[in-house]
C-alpha cells in the first residue's frame, strides 16, 4: 500500500486534501499501467484522470480501506477497457493511424536522429501491441495485468471478482492465442529472411 | 514440436518483460492535478444540477398525484350519491300518497233524485 488506511477513510469522508494525497501517491503507478494497456501515449493522462474521477465518485462505495488497491486496479481496468472499446483500433500501424508520439518517433528514425534504444523500444511496443491484437480487449488487459504488470492470480481474483480457476482458463486460452500469433509471426520473419 | 513450443513460451515471456521495460510510467504533466479537479468539479456540477432537476420532478409528480387523488376522491363521493335519473325525479315529484290518477267524478243528477 502506498498510503495508509486512515488517509483513505478521510478521503471517503470528502476530505479533498486526503484525496489529493492519494492521487499524488498512485498517479505514477496508474499512468504506467495505462501506458502499457493502451496504445496511444498521448491519451494516457486523459484515461488516468478518468480513473481518479471515477475513484472520487465511488469512494463511498468502498466497504473497507483494505481493498483499496484491487478497487483502484478495477477502476483502471474498466477505464482502459472503455477507452479501448471506443478506439477499436488494432495492430495496423499505417502512418495515418500513428499517434502523435509515434509520428515524432518515426520521423526521428527516418532522419537517423533516434538512438538504437529508442528504436528497439518502439519495435518491442509495436510487436507486443500487434501480438495482442490476436485477443479481445478484455483478454488483452487481463494478459497485460498478469504478464507485464506482474499481478498474481490472487490479486486478479480480487480485481475481477471471479474465481481463480475461471481466471486460469481464460488466461491460458488468451496466452495460447498470443503464442499462436507469435509462432506465425516468427515463421513469417524466418521465411522473409530466407527469401 | 514441444521444445519449439517451449522456446516460444520463453521468448514470449522475455518479450513481455522487455515490453514492461520499454513502457516505463510517464511523468505526469504539470496540469495533471488542475485538470483532474476541473473534471471532478464539472462532473459534480452536472450531477448536482441533475439531482436538482430530479428533485423538482419528483416534487411536481408528488404534488400532481396528491391533486389527482383529491380530485378523484371528490368525484368519487359525488358518484356515490348518484344524480337522479328522469324517472326517479318524476317519482319524487309525484309520491304515491298523492295519486296522480283522480277517480272519475260521479255526477249525481238532482232531477233523478226527485
Amino acid at each position: 500500500m502506498l498510503v495508509d488506511f486512515e488517509l483513505i477513510r478521510r478521503a471517503q469522508k470528502n476530505d479533498s486534501a486526503a484525496f489529493n494525497e492519494i492521487v499524488l501517491a498512485y498517479r505514477k503507478r496508474i499512468l504506467g499501467t495505462i501506458n502499457r494497456l493502451i496504445t496511444r501515449p498521448e491519451d494516457v493522462e486523459d484515461v488516468a484522470q478518468e480513473v481518479f474521477v471515477r475513484l472520487y465518485f465511488s469512494l463511498d462505495q468502498l466497504r473497507t480501506a483494505e481493498v483499496f488497491e484491487p478497487w483502484l486496479h478495477r477502476l483502471t481496468v474498466n477505464a482502459a477497457y472503455d477507452y479501448l472499446r471506443k478506439q477499436r483500433r488494432r495492430h495496423e500501424y499505417r502512418m495515418s493511424d500513428l499517434s502523435e508520439q509515434q509520428v515524432i518517433l518515426a520521423d526521428a528514425v527516418a532522419g537517423g536522429k533516434a538512438d538504437q534504444d529508442v528504436q528497439q523500444q518502439k519495435k518491442i511496443r509495436e510487436s507486443v501491441d500487434s501480438l495482442l491484437g490476436a485477443v479481445s480487449e478484455a483478454d488483452r488487459i487481463l494478459l497485460m495485468l498478469k504478464e507485464v504488470e506482474g499481478l498474481s492470480l490472487k490479486e486478479l481474483e480480487k480485481v475481477y471478482k471471479v474465481n481463480e480457476n475461471a481466471l486460469k482458463v481464460r488466461l491460458f486460452r488468451a496466452r495460447q492465442r498470443v503464442l499462436k500469433a507469435f509462432g506465425a509471426a516468427g515463421k513469417g520473419a524466418a521465411e522473409k529472411k530466407e527469401s | 514440436m514441444n521444445s519449439m513450443r517451449g522456446s516460444d513460451e520463453e521468448k514470449l515471456d522475455a518479450l513481455f518483460r522487455a515490453y514492461a521495460r520499454a513502457c516505463p510510467a510517464p511523468e505526469p504533466s504539470a496540469n495533471f492535478m488542475p485538470n483532474l479537479w476541473q473534471r471532478i468539479e464539472s462532473r459534480q456540477s452536472f450531477t448536482f444540477s441533475f439531482h436538482r432537476m430530479a428533485n423538482a420532478f419528483v416534487t411536481a409528480a408528488v404534488a400532481l398525484s396528491i391533486g389527482l387523488g383529491v380530485y378523484i376522491s371528490i368525484l368519487g363521493s359525488s358518484l356515490n350519491s348518484p344524480s337522479q335519473t328522469y324517472l326517479e325525479a318524476l317519482a319524487e315529484a309525484n309520491p304515491l300518497d298523492t295519486p296522480d290518477i283522480v277517480a272519475p267524478v260521479s255526477l249525481e243528477m238532482p232531477d233523478q233524485a226527485r
